[in-house]
């Protein structure tokens, strides 16, 4: 469902991705991981163009993207398709919870105001936040920010969301409840593709791990090929410097 | 009880003008922020040859007076566009001093606009980006409410500063509260200038101080969600 092919990404002198080829199908749940500055978040913000690739295509169903020489509809409509929550979340603080989830639907996707509202309601009750439906963002936890963000990314029922390291900014006790919304939403079958730092949630939560290094995929596999049987010398590196308690064979 | 009539009536004459005083600042002000919007956005998107346009625009409006560029254009851009055959010395002096104080705010006002813009930070941008707005839409819809709301400190010493220089309007004939005080001392051979300018200055303070309530009630409404500059 979704190609991306021989994606080139520099930003000056720093050649961050380095020709990645990578496929999506419909209901996957794809975790990608890697040392920092490896390209793994460069690598999502090109899924939705946030980041200008250089070279390479990038498609979802019928609609392709040549990067050299990128179509402005075709941008739109690529955003249209997909969703995104951020690392630090990036609500928009001018408006409350509620309106932060039926802005893109009311705006780019046309829906009525009511409508809007209803699956808003409907979104924000499901990650537990319906008390809290007025708030603004600046008065909520890290925890319920993060959740608003997968709501406001699910309310819109793209084909894939994109998660950027969405537990990173979160405090300890909190990494738990966004996870576990991560996870129901993995199970309900939507296409996520999924940065992350948390290992056991990767193996948990993901039917497809892709490891990166220096702006290429070193290798990918099911869960346990990846973090348990890791062919290559460096995912094998990083998965010893990463786990405290090592639980794959060397 | 005629010297509380005197000030009285001093009150009554000068401020029988304010309404001029007022127009000037209105219209400049709306011009300004046209302009200085535009200004802000080419400085920010760096559009290639306007960008050094604006920065030169930029450069010279804040760096020469403004009596000069009042001037310059009262006396100098008539006598520019006759080379060119066009005729404007029958306009209205009152279109020159709103065209050299909207220049001149306009340039001040668009970095006001640009450090506003900037503090909302691209976070913003990006998240209406994934959710399928165009660049437009994230403007008008995510950017620029909260960015107003930023700049309304800024604004409103702006706003003051451009009161205060609508008081030069009277070198080229124009009788505002500024212009009624030269008549009035004109009219009294200089006699009573403490209290005139008393006067005056009472007003442009009063001014001042609606001014300042307007913009904090603004400020008070629509700083939803608890904007503030501490944010960062």
């Amino acid at each position: 469902m979704i190609l991306l092919k021989h994606i080139h990404k520099k930003f000056k002198n720093n050649h961050v991705l380095k020709g990645i080829d990578l496929e999506v199908s419909k209901g996957d749940v794809v975790t990608i991981i890697g040392p920092s500055g490896s390209g793994k978040t460069t690598l999502l913000r090109c899924v939705n163009y946030l980041e200008k690739p250089d070279e390479g295509t990038i498609s979802i169903h019928d609609l392709t993207i040549q990067t050299k020489k990128p179509v402005k509809k075709d941008i739109l409509q690529l955003r249209r398709r997909t969703a995104m929550v951020f690392q630090h979340y990036n609500l928009f603080e001018n408006k409350t919870v509620l309106e932060n989830v039926t802005e893109g639907l009311i705006v780019a996707q046309k829906k009525s105001k009511k409508i809007a509202r209803e699956i808003g309601i409907d979104i924000l009750t499901k990650v537990g936040l319906a008390d809290k439906i007025n708030a603004y963002p600046q008065q909520l936890s890290g925890g319920q920010k993060q959740r608003v963000g997968i709501a406001r990314a699910l309310a819109l029922n793209p084909d894939v969301i994109l998660f950027d390291e969405p537990t990173s900014a979160l405090d300890p006790e909190m990494v738990g409840e966004v996870l576990e919304i991560i996870r129901e939403i993995a199970s309900g079958g939507v296409t996520m593709m999924i940065v992350t730092h948390e290992i056991d949630f990767a193996r948990e939560v993901s039917n497809r791990v892709v490891f990166m290094d220096d702006g290429q995929i070193i290798e990918q596999g099911s869960p346990d090929d990846i973090l348990i049987h890791p062919k290559q010398e460096r995912t094998r590196k990083f998965l010893k410097r990463i786990m405290k308690e090592p639980d794959f064979t060397i | 009880m005629s010297v509380v009539n005197d000030w009285f009536s001093l009150f009554i004459q000068v401020l029988d003008k304010l309404p001029i005083t007022l127009f000037m600042l209105l219209i400049s002000l709306v011009c300004s922020l046209v302009l200085g919007v535009a200004i802000a956005i080419i400085r920010i998107k760096r559009f290639k040859v306007l960008y050094q346009i604006a920065t030169f625009y930029l450069s010279f409006c804040r760096s020469t007076p403004l009596l000069v560029q009042l001037f310059l254009v009262y006396f100098g851009l008539p006598q520019l566009l006759l080379a060119f055959q066009i005729d404007i010395n029958s306009m209205d002096r009152m279109i020159f001093v709103l065209i050299s104080l909207s220049l001149h705010n306009a340039a001040y006002l668009s970095e006001v606009v640009r450090s506003a813009y900037l503090a909302v930070g691209e976070d913003q941008f990006e998240a209406a980006y994934s959710v399928g707005m165009t660049y437009t839409q994230a403007l008008w819809r995510v950017v620029l409410p909260q960015a107003f709301v930023l700049s309304l400190p800024n604004l409103g010493n702006n706003i003051i500063e451009l009161l205060k220089d609508t008081s030069l309007a009277f070198t080229i004939g124009i009788i505002d509260i500024m212009g009624q005080v030269r008549i009035i001392l004109g009219n009294n051979h200089g006699i009573g200038m403490f209290e005139i300018y008393v006067v005056i200055s009472l007003i442009y303070w009063g001014t001042c101080i609606l001014i300042e309530m307007v913009i904090s009630t603004l400020e008070k409404v629509l700083k939803k969600g608890k904007i503030s500059l501490s944010k960062l």
